[in-house]
Order: structure tokens, then C-alpha cells, then sequence
């Protein structure tokens, strides 16, 4: 019993780690702009490429550049982090091509998440054509000197998920800290808060938000890497349905609320974990049905705060 | 003159109405499945009719042993990519359609045959599956046929090897996506073989298409202590589930369903593939003089590697109908027809012929199943670098008294 308790408590972990990276990024962006940025799903994609480019995989038969490689091969930590920052780069181009043209001239909000499904959709496209559409897999030697899986109170979890889990806590603490803490994760909340006398005060609320977007950015490709090792890197579109379940994730939470998208993350994994496996077929039918039932209970998400508008 | 002006528009603008052009190249269209989650199939389908193109425009010649050059003919290849869903299947469909296509292969999946399908039998054009083995295809309509033979004759023999190799097996763990046409009804297949052997499954796990990652199916599963795994699911998600079952401590026997039948699975499952028991409509090992012109063809495009029975039965696809084309032909049976009355002709041709393909002797039922002698069963051996490897043939296998 208590290992079967134990069993599902590490498998929704696993995945709701993911989700509440994910959702994380989503975050980051819409405390500072009031939109959400679905390019994320697609940036996750690309880290999880970045990833496997990085530590000299090859692109295949199909791709715009058959065999073509890296003359290097890293090592799977260096090649994450890397990829993060690739993804983060990425991620702030995508704020300058599709986003600040849009502030700049005060648009509606609508028209961002247009804009930036729209450099979603093209990143995707871009890395399809670049590395084709087939499905590639990190080397079995990926995490050599880690057994295949841990058995943790007669609970089994891959070494690959156990350490997809701890990465995933760390990063979320660290980001929590800096955003309690520090000096730049306090003014991005100020902009957060309200930009206009965040400015008043001095802070630069443009630059916090090419930071959200550096930061949102470096968390996909993250995720990405992290979930391509583990479930291998099915195509090009594998970002999006990740990016959709942290977009529910973000809801779920609250908008905006960084402690909303982890226990979002977290709920959301071991509501999927606690359907009964031969279910487990419905298992996002029933994981979208108790995010709508916590919406119908609390509009504004599990930790979010009801917006009232001033007129 | 108005009604007579716009007569003839439309009978220029309706291809069926359209005469085929005298001496002119005539169009085969094939959809398969360039992009998404069935793009390994479609890579090892487009290997197969480009390889089939190849040897009908007259290339390679013939070395000794090998089957005879067939008559040229012209015919013009259009490839479109079907992607991994019904919506591009059917947009894929409707343009060679309407671009005036004799006939269709494709398209790669089931689940789209059934969405596409239906469309290519009310225009009335012949499309010959590759690879679809749900039940039901080819009672889609007359029009409809397949080279690639059901689930059902198949599906059992890997299960009859299985269980003759550990005859004391009780506990079996079923995995299949339940959102997939071809998973759900080569699942039930399995589920039939078993309870023809007094074998209940401990679990049956349902999985959805676009699964990878099978943590919580796979622990509930293991709980259970399976002594035999049986997967239905497509390459991909079958590559990882097959690795995270190893991973996470399963050493039993596992026996897999067609949609793994492709060495695209072997980089993703990796020295996790070694041991799967699959059976196969097709075998490298074949020792007749088409199945070696085939594997020369093969060793040309991609030297060293075996060919799957995937693209051996894209091969065959384009084999029979350029082959009930050539019989047509020399009939006269295409002169002065329009595309309409091509097609219909080109239908029945092609189910009153006999073929000698890779996969060996076929012949077609009246309803349009293919109807095959010999099949195999193959166990996935992996080299020590993991990353290649090569379906083993453990047993060939005579159904039906081994006669098309």
C-alpha cells in the first residue's frame, strides 16, 4: 500500500516537475506583460535539440543537412546548460520580433499571442526543416554511471526521472530565492506588480523584460533537454503538447503566481499519476477535467489573485 | 452555345471526364507519412516506391539470379506527404485526386485509411495500402485494396513463439494506445490469440498515440509481476516503452506488434531492442530472383542496411499496380478511356492478377485483401554498439497451406 502511495507520489513528481517548468516560463512573461508567450512549447522543443546536437548527435537522412554533427561532443551537463542558454537566446529574439514591436505601439494584448504562436509555429517549421521530422534518441551512455532506475522504498523510478526531478526543484528554488531575494528578481517583480511605477522608481522595465524572456526561455530549453533524454525527441512538435499541459499548469496555479505554477506542476502530475493505469489512456481527458472543476471552485487558479479592474 | 460552352468546361475541368493523353505519362500518386509521429514508416515507404520506380524506368539492369526487366512504362510519381493524422491524409488524397492520379498508394496509417479512404472509393480511384492491417480496409469499398496483410493472420505467430519458448508463461501485461485504429485492432487480435491459450492478461494498459513517456502504465504494469509483455503501438512510442520497460527492471520476454516492423526503431530503443519477438510479412532471407533484385536495390540506397518489411511492401504496392498497368496496356484496355474508366479498369486488373513480389507469391481477394502465403517471425538482435541491428528470421511459417 504505502509503496503503491509511494509509487504514484514519485511518478506524478516526475512528470509534474516538467509541467511546473514549463508553466514557470509562461509565468515569468505574463507577470510582466499580462500575455502568455506560446512560442514556449516550441523553444522547448528547440532545447531538447540543442541538447542532442551538443553532445554530437547528427542530423539524419532527412534533414536539410544530412550527417551533419558538431565537431564536438559535451558531456550531457555542460550540453544542457548550453542549450538552455541557446533556448534563452532564442527566446529573446522571439520578445523583440514578435513581442516589443507590439508594445512599442501599445496594441492589444490578443494580438501578442497571435504573433507569438505565430514565432512558435515557425520556429517549429525551422527545426523540422533543419533536422527533419524523424525521431531521435540521446545515447544510451548518456547518464553512464547511473543505474537504469533506483528503487526508492519498493518504488521504482528511472535514473533519468529521478534526476529529471531534482533539476527540476533545484532550478525552481534557486529561481525563487534570486526572485525573493535579489536585488534583479525583486525589480522584476516590481514590474510585475505595476510597470508604470516600477519605472517611476528607476527600473529599467524594458530591460526585466527581455530578463523574463532570457529566463523563460533558458527554462524550456531546460525542460526540453531534460525530457528529450528521457523520452527521446519524437519530432520537432514534441514541445507542443508539453507547452499546452504547462499552459493548464499556468491556469491551474493562478496566472502569474510563481508558487501557483509549482503546485499546478505538481497537481497536475499526480492527478495524472493517480488515475488508474488501465485509465490511463483518458489520462488527459481526467487531468483537464479537475483543472476545469478547481476553475469552477476558484476562478482565479489554486494560488492566484482576482483581478479586479478600476474604472 | 452557352449551355454547350459550359458543357465542355466542365467535362475539361472534371478529371474522371478527362481522355487519358495518347502515348502521355500516366500519374501514380502515394501519400505516405513524411512528417509526425508515423514519419518512420513513411521514410521506409518512400525508400520502397522510389526503389520500385527505379526498377520499372528500367535501372539497374538484371545481373544473373535475379528476376527479368519488367516492361517500361511511363509512368509519373507523385509523393505527397500524408503526415501522422486523418486532416493531411485527406488534403493529400483530394489534391492528387483532383491532379488526376490513376491510382493511390497509401496512406500510411490505419487510422487515416479509414478517414481517407472513403473519398478515393466515392471518386472511384484504386489505392493499393502499404501497410494499413486494421480490419475493415478493403471493405471500405471496391477500390480499396492492400498488400499488407491483416493483423490477424500475423499478429499470433510472434505470441505462438513466445509461448513455445517458455511454455510455463501465465502472467502477460498487454500495453496498446487505445486512440489508435491499428493498435486497437491488432490488440484485440493478441487478446483473441491468448484466450485461445487460456491466457487472461494480469493488466491491460491503455496508452494514448502520442505517448512517450510510460512511467505510471509501466510501474502499475511491473507490480503485477508479468511474466510476457505484448505491445501495440507505433515505432516511436514503442521504441520508449520497450526501453523504459527495460529500464525500469523488466527482463521477460516482450513481444511486439506491427507497427515496430522498421529498423527506425533500433536507434531509440537502443541494446533495449535486443530480444523482441515481432512477426513479419516479409523477410531479407527470401530466396527468390525479385526478392534479390529487391535486396540489391536495397543495398545501393542504403549500403549495409537490412530492408524492413515496411519498405518491402511499399516496393510491392507500386509493383502490382505498375504491373496490372502493363497488363492493361498491352491489352489496349487504357486506349482512348477517359480517367474515369482507366481507373475503374486499372481496379479490376489489378485484382485479377497474380504477383511475385519480395514478400513472395500474392494474389488479391475479390474484396480487395491481399491474400499471402508465407510468413515469418524474427527476434531483434542489437550490435554491442547499440545502436544498430537486425531482425533475426527464427521462423518461417507456412499459413493457409503456403499458396496464395
Amino acid at each position: 500500500m504505502i509503496e503503491a502511495a509511494l509509487q504514484t507520489l514519485l511518478n506524478g513528481a516526475a512528470s509534474g516537475g516538467v509541467y511546473a517548468l514549463v508553466a514557470l516560463g509562461y509565468t515569468l512573461v505574463f507577470s510582466v506583460l499580462g500575455v502568455i508567450n506560446f512560442a514556449q512549447g516550441a523553444l522547448f522543443s528547440l532545447g531538447g535539440y540543442l541538447t542532442f546536437l551538443l553532445m554530437g548527435g547528427h542530423i539524419s537522412a532527412n534533414g536539410a543537412l544530412p550527417g551533419w554533427g558538431l565537431p564536438f561532443a559535451l558531456p550531457f551537463a555542460p550540453a544542457l546548460a548550453l542549450a538552455a542558454a541557446g533556448a534563452a537566446l532564442v527566446s529573446l529574439l522571439v520578445e523583440r520580433l514578435a513581442f516589443a514591436p507590439l508594445r512599442r505601439r501599445s496594441a492589444e494584448p490578443l494580438l501578442s499571442l497571435i504573433t507569438s504562436l505565430g514565432a512558435g509555429l515557425v520556429l517549429v517549421n525551422l527545426l523540422q526543416l533543419l533536422m527533419g521530422a524523424e525521431g531521435y534518441a540521446f545515447p544510451a551512455a548518456t547518464l553512464a554511471g547511473l543505474p537504469a532506475a533506483f528503487s526508492l522504498g519498493g518504488a521504482r523510478i528511472r535514473s533519468v526521472q529521478m534526476l529529471l526531478l531534482l533539476v527540476c526543484a533545484m532550478v525552481v528554488l534557486v529561481l525563487t530565492l534570486w526572485l525573493e531575494r535579489s536585488r534583479g528578481g525583486r525589480a522584476l517583480r516590481a514590474v510585475a506588480e505595476d510597470a508604470t511605477t516600477a519605472r517611476l522608481l528607476g527600473i529599467d522595465s524594458d530591460a526585466m523584460v527581455r530578463l523574463a524572456f532570457l529566463l523563460s526561455g533558458a527554462l524550456a530549453g531546460l525542460g526540453g533537454g531534460l525530457a528529450g533524454v528521457s523520452v527521446s525527441l519524437p519530432g520537432p512538435y514534441f514541445g507542443i503538447s508539453y507547452g499546452l499541459k504547462g499552459l493548464a499548469v499556468l491556469v491551474l496555479g493562478g496566472l502569474g503566481s510563481v508558487p501557483g505554477a509549482i503546485a499546478g506542476g505538481l497537481l497536475m502530475g499526480l492527478a495524472e499519476a493517480l488515475i488508474p493505469s488501465d485509465a490511463s489512456g483518458w489520462r488527459d481527458a481526467l487531468a483537464f477535467a479537475i483543472l476545469f472543476a478547481v476553475l469552477l471552485l476558484r476562478p482565479a487558479g489554486l494560488l492566484g489573485r482576482r483581478f479586479v479592474e478600476k474604472v | 452555345m452557352t449551355i454547350g460552352g459550359l458543357a465542355l468546361l466542365g467535362q475539361q475541368s472534371d478529371p474522371p471526364g478527362r481522355r487519358l493523353p495518347a502515348g502521355g505519362a500516366l500519374t501514380l500518386g502515394a501519400v505516405i507519412a513524411l512528417t509526425g509521429n508515423a514519419n518512420l514508416y513513411g521514410q521506409d515507404q518512400r525508400l520502397g516506391i522510389i526503389l520500385a520506380e527505379e526498377w520499372f524506368q528500367g535501372l539497374p539492369r538484371p545481373i544473373s539470379g535475379e528476376a527479368p526487366h519488367p516492361q517500361r512504362l511511363r509512368l509519373r510519381l507523385r509523393l505527397e506527404d500524408g503526415g501522422s493524422d486523418e486532416a493531411t491524409a485527406i488534403a493529400a488524397f483530394n489534391l492528387l485526386i483532383n491532379q488526376g492520379a490513376l491510382a493511390l498508394i497509401g496512406p500510411t496509417l490505419s487510422q487515416q485509411a479509414f478517414a481517407a479512404d472513403p473519398i478515393a472509393q466515392r471518386l472511384g480511384v484504386p489505392v493499393v495500402a502499404p501497410s494499413n492491417t486494421a480490419q475493415g480496409i478493403p471493405q471500405i469499398g471496391r477500390f480499396i485494396s492492400r498488400v499488407s496483410a491483416q493483423s490477424s493472420v500475423i499478429a499470433p505467430l510472434s505470441l505462438g513463439e513466445a509461448l513455445r519458448r517458455d511454455p510455463t508463461v501465465r502472467r502477460v501485461a498487454v500495453f496498446y494506445a487505445h486512440d489508435d485504429a491499428y493498435s486497437t485492432a491488432e490488440t484485440a487480435i493478441f487478446l483473441k490469440a491468448l484466450a485461445r491459450r487460456n491466457l487472461t492478461p494480469v493488466t491491460v494498459q491503455r496508452t494514448q498515440l502520442a505517448d512517450n513517456d510510460f512511467q505510471n502504465p509501466i510501474t502499475a504494469a511491473l507490480q503485477l509481476n508479468p511474466q510476457l509483455v505484448v505491445i501495440s503501438v507505433q515505432a516511436v512510442a514503442g521504441g520508449n516503452l520497450i526501453r523504459q520497460l527495460r529500464e525500469l527492471g523488466y527482463r521477460g520476454q516482450i513481444v511486439v506488434g506491427n507497427g515496430l516492423n522498421t529498423p527506425n526503431i533500433f536507434p531509440i530503443c537502443q541494446r533495449w531492442c535486443d530480444g523482441i519477438l515481432i512477426a513479419q510479412a516479409y523477410s531479407p532471407e527470401l530466396d527468390t530472383p525479385i526478392n534479390r533484385t529487391f535486396l540489391r536495390l536495397h543495398e545501393r540506397a542504403k549500403p549495409q542496411q537490412q530492408p524492413s518489411q515496411i519498405t518491402a511492401q511499399a516496393f510491392t504496392a507500386y509493383q502490382v499496380l505498375a504491373e496490372a498497368i502493363a497488363r492493361l496496356q498491352q491489352r489496349g484496355g487504357l486506349k482512348a478511356a477517359t480517367l474515369g474508366q482507366a481507373r475503374s479498369r486499372l481496379m479490376e486488373e489489378l485484382l485479377s492478377g497474380s504477383y511475385d513480389t519480395p514478400l513472395g507469391p500474392i494474389r488479391f481477394r475479390p474484396d480487395g485483401e491481399v491474400i499471402q502465403g508465407r510468413f515469418y517471425v524474427a527476434e531483434v538482435r542489437m550490435q554491442p554498439d547499440g545502436r544498430r541491428g537486425r531482425f533475426t528470421l527464427v521462423r518461417d511459417l507456412q499459413v493457409g497451406g503456403g499458396q496464395p
